[in-house]
């Protein structure tokens, strides 16, 4: 019987593949672990990940070309003073959001603080103020020909400064490390700190034993995410004119010194990896830490003599993160809108905004949808190093995925050079990660077995996505666009870069006008980027 | 017909030292159950992945309904075997009702018809508008199996079908689901290490161990007469001895007695062979020929699993033994069996 089964076999399969043919199936079933997904869908992937990646590969890639001369000079010159400048700026303003948002983070969820629900919302605002937008507000308070200046003939502190950047750059990013640590300290185990207890501890020497080394991973991460943010914050840094890494190739492409532009870039790209390698270690650390929460309250700890300077401290940060920057937008935005800063051109900018964050929104949503589903249904090093590729622009400087296209679009494809397309194409480039994870959170949620017996139901992968998939991870990629589509609005440095002549949008506009010193036009266009950012704040939070 | 042909199906899987799967040949016939049972880890639903298309094999074949699905150079997709499948977690589709779950992979014809006729089959009239979250986990069962059902398959695979239920429900849904899938004619597949699960469920058991096959069997050929060590072990309790065939080759000569035996396979007389006892041929005689001392005594309601010590020349021997309920038996008593030989087997390995 077996040898009447295996001619038989041989007569059906021989004409089927032929033997290249096979050999390449076997090679994919190889790398694939036995699981390849299907054709259309790998090539998909693959070509979404390259035009991701292939921009920055090119600055680095001019960069390194850039010359033995250049390199030099520039190492002589430039980069020494920008690497004090940058990487002073992104320590000090790390330790300070730690500070802060642990502290914060504490005080709301385990003191007796009064009004502990209030504070907790209010001290995750600042995260919907575009750090460039906060910096506005303090030049106009605080800048030489300021609010103070012409109340007081003085001002407290130099805002044109490092202290003037640090300052303001710690205010609109702490709320990272808070939310951060604030959620890591709900899911907290309450055991650990009863085991303490039991032990004889007194609070202080738990907290200092017990619960800070347990919350170091959430700390961590919240260190990472600011420090990554100081490194690529070009709006902020270049309103409070203060020099940095990102600030001088942009002003390096400014006076198309490219070549110098793109090795900056790769000092900064190199940087930027060191931190990202670092964010890679904590993570896997983070696993081994990962505590299952107890579903009790926890009783808030008496604050005692330390209330009085702990409300003063929250409601301070408070003071300066949120209402000093709203109420001086709104007194401008009255004055401007007054003054009829509201009329067609302004609504012309709202909508060339909307429209180039709303395409990028949609792209981005679709394009992340294989790469994840690769990465979750077919996990193999393969679908890891596409998903990786196409990750190639988190974290990075908005200037230097816009010098890569400048590249690209300048040498290969003319034609578009100029056109909204590179600038949304910059948007997906930029932020089609936070698509990705979006998806990908509600995508691990949804067991492979839906997906299999949707095969042996006779569908095939693409319609198991559509039909089975996406109804059921429409949360996460609702989610994703509504994220992208913020931050395509707050963008700036790349639609400074890449916008057509006389295309502009919201954010550009904020920055000519606060340039030029005229604060009642920038401050209505603030506040509606605001509002824009505050619509999905809800997912915001929740991904902390 | 057959409705499954596995032939010499090998797979392993990348940085695995042990082969899931190992040169695993199978054959079920069209309206059998079969029951694939193994310890977690032996490759069962491997096997089951494998007829499914979720996995490709390194070698081998497999052909369902006379069909090659998986040979050398040819392959087709998990879509278009026809073959039905129940998850353990039950995969039921959370955003659609208990109907459109089992319409969802039908033609527009006869639809409403064919869903109505299955939920009628599986007896769940009356929650057809219900979705998952809204069921016990009984009814998510039946529809599951039902969904899997539907599209009249050459085969349904079942993989640890009843592992999410607790004891009553479990012995109920062991027969109702036989009596569904007998009564739809379809030939079916088990996935389970729950001894009690497959020697209730299947017409016939497959025991497999570290992805090969140890012994293919109807459950009680499976439990009377285990061919090999881990068998005799794995399903059901057995104790092991080494001896000879005795020259009536009936009965094999043992260090605690000759003991009989209904399953020698022909030996000759004189062979060195291992026997497995089961603890139900050993009756309580007074008269009987094998003598010891209780050392254990586990109460468990419809029986006493008891250790019994016997004393030989090769020195003490363990035996398992059940002993009536009614009894009341001390550790520490001596007590005399005698041996049935229905539940002995000699065993290879």
């Amino acid at each position: 019987m077996a040898e009447k089964q295996s001619t038989t076999l041989e007569n059906q399969t021989a004409p089927y593949l032929p033997e290249t043919l096979r050999g390449l199936s076997r090679f994919r079933l190889f790398i694939w672990r036995g699981n390849p997904p299907g054709f259309v869908l790998e090539l998909i992937t693959l070509l979404t990940s390259l035009v991701m990646f292939i921009p920055i590969l090119y600055v680095m890639v001019r960069g390194i070309q850039g010359g033995q001369e250049k390199w030099l000079a520039l190492l002589d010159a430039r980069i020494p003073q920008l690497l004090w400048n940058t990487l002073s700026l992104t320590v000090v303003v790390s330790i300070s959001t730690l500070l802060i948002g642990v502290s914060a983070a504490w005080l709301v969820n385990r003191s007796d603080l009064p009004g502990r629900k209030i504070w907790e919302w209010l001290l995750a605002l600042p995260l919907v103020i575009p750090p460039y937008v906060g910096a506005l507000s303090y030049i106009i308070v605080f800048g030489p020909r300021g609010l103070l200046q012409n109340l007081l003939g003085q001002t407290p502190i130099d805002i044109y400064s490092f202290a003037g950047a640090a300052l303001v750059l710690t205010l609109f990013t702490y709320p990272y490390v808070y939310l951060i640590t604030g959620s890591a300290l709900k899911r907290f185990n309450l055991h650990y700190e009863e085991a303490g207890r039991m032990a004889g501890l007194s609070y202080p020497r738990i907290f200092w034993k017990i619960i800070l080394p347990l919350l170091r991973p959430a700390m961590g991460a919240g260190f990472i995410l600011v420090s990554l943010y100081s490194l690529a914050d070009f709006g902020l840094v270049a309103m409070l004119r203060y020099t940095t890494f990102t600030t001088a190739i942009y002003y390096q492409m400014g006076s198309f010194d490219r070549s110098s532009a793109a090795i900056l870039s790769v000092v900064l790209i190199f940087i930027t990896l060191i931190i990202l390698w670092f964010e890679y270690r904590t993570r896997r650390k983070q696993r081994f830490f990962q505590s299952s929460g107890t579903y009790r309250k926890p009783s808030p700890l008496p604050l005692g003599r330390g209330l009085v300077p702990s409300l003063l401290g929250i409601g301070t940060v408070v003071s300066l993160s949120l209402v000093l920057p709203l109420s001086v937008l709104f007194y401008w935005s009255y004055i401007g809108i007054s003054r009829g800063a509201l009329d067609s051109r302004f609504w012309e900018y709202t909508f060339q905004s909307l429209l180039t964050a709303g395409l990028a929104a949609l792209a981005c949503a679709i394009l992340a949808l294989p790469l994840v589903y690769l990465k979750s249904r077919h996990p193999a090093p393969l679908s890891s190093f596409y998903e990786r590729l196409a990750q190639a622009g988190y974290a990075l400087p908005g200037v230097i995925i816009a010098l890569g296209m400048v590249f690209i679009f300048n040498r290969y494809i003319p034609a578009l050079y100029g056109t909204a397309v590179v600038l949304v194409l910059a948007y997906i480039i930029r932020f089609l990660p936070q698509a990705m994870q979006a998806e990908s959170s509600s995508l691990n949620q949804v067991s492979p077995h839906l997906d299999e017996a949707g095969r042996s139901l006779g569908y095939p992968p693409w319609q198991v996505i559509g039909r089975i998939i996406l109804p059921l991870i429409r949360p996460g990629v609702l989610a994703g666009m509504a994220l992208v589509f913020v931050s395509a609005v707050k963008e700036l440095p790349a639609t400074l870069l890449l916008r057509p002549p006389g295309m502009d949008t919201l954010a550009v506009r904020v920055w000519i006008e606060a340039s030029e010193g005229f604060y009642e036009m920038a401050a209505p266009a603030s506040l509606l980027i605001i509002l824009v950012s505050a619509l999905p704040l809800k997912w915001l939070i929740s991904r902390f | 017909m057959k409705a499954i042909d596995i032939i010499k199906v090998n797979k392993n899987y990348p940085g695995c030292p042990v082969p899931a799967v190992d040169n695993l040949s199978l054959a079920v016939q069209e309206g059998e159950i079969i029951t694939l049972l193994g310890p977690s880890g032996c490759g069962k639903t491997t096997a089951l992945r494998l007829i499914a298309g979720f996995e490709h094999p390194d070698t081998g074949s497999i052909s369902l309904a006379d069909r090659l699905v998986t040979g050398p150079g040819s392959w087709i997709p998990p879509e278009k075997r026809n073959v039905g499948m129940v998850f353990q977690d039950y995969a039921l589709f959370p955003h659609l009702t208990v109907q459109e779950n089992i319409g969802i992979g039908l033609k527009k014809e006869n639809k409403m018809q064919k869903v109505g006729d299955m939920i009628g089959l599986v007896g769940l009239p009356g929650l057809e508008k219900r979705y998952p979250h809204e069921l016990s986990g009984g009814q998510q069962q039946r529809v599951a199996l039902a969904r899997a059902l539907v599209r009249n398959p050459v085969v349904v695979l079942l993989d640890e079908p009843f592992s999410n239920l607790d004891t009553d429900l479990r012995t109920h849904m062991r027969r109702e689901v036989t009596k569904i899938i007998k009564k739809a004619g379809t030939t079916a597949i088990f996935v389970t290490h729950d001894l009690k699960d497959a020697l209730a469920v299947s017409d016939r058991v497959a025991v497999l161990r570290e992805g090969r096959l140890e012994q293919v069997g109807t459950p009680s050929d499976i439990y009377r007469f285990p061919e090999t060590e881990f068998v005799a072990t794995f399903v059901g309790k057995s104790t092991i001895l080494k001896g000879v065939i005795a020259p009536d080759h009936s009965s094999v000569i043992t260090a605690i007695g000759t003991i009989p035996c209904a399953h020698t396979h022909n030996l000759p007389s004189g062979q060195q062979v291992k026997v497995s006892i089961r603890p139900d041929s050993f009756e309580l005689d007074p008269q009987g020929n094998v003598r010891g001392i209780i050392r254990e005594t586990i109460y468990g309601g419809n029986e006493i699993e008891a250790i019994l010590e016997v004393h030989t020349k090769e020195g003490p021997v363990d035996l398992q033994v059940h002993i009536h309920p009614e009894k009341n038996i001390k550790v520490g008593a001596e007590l005399r069996f005698h041996v049935l030989p229905e539940f002995v087997a000699v065993i290879s390995g």
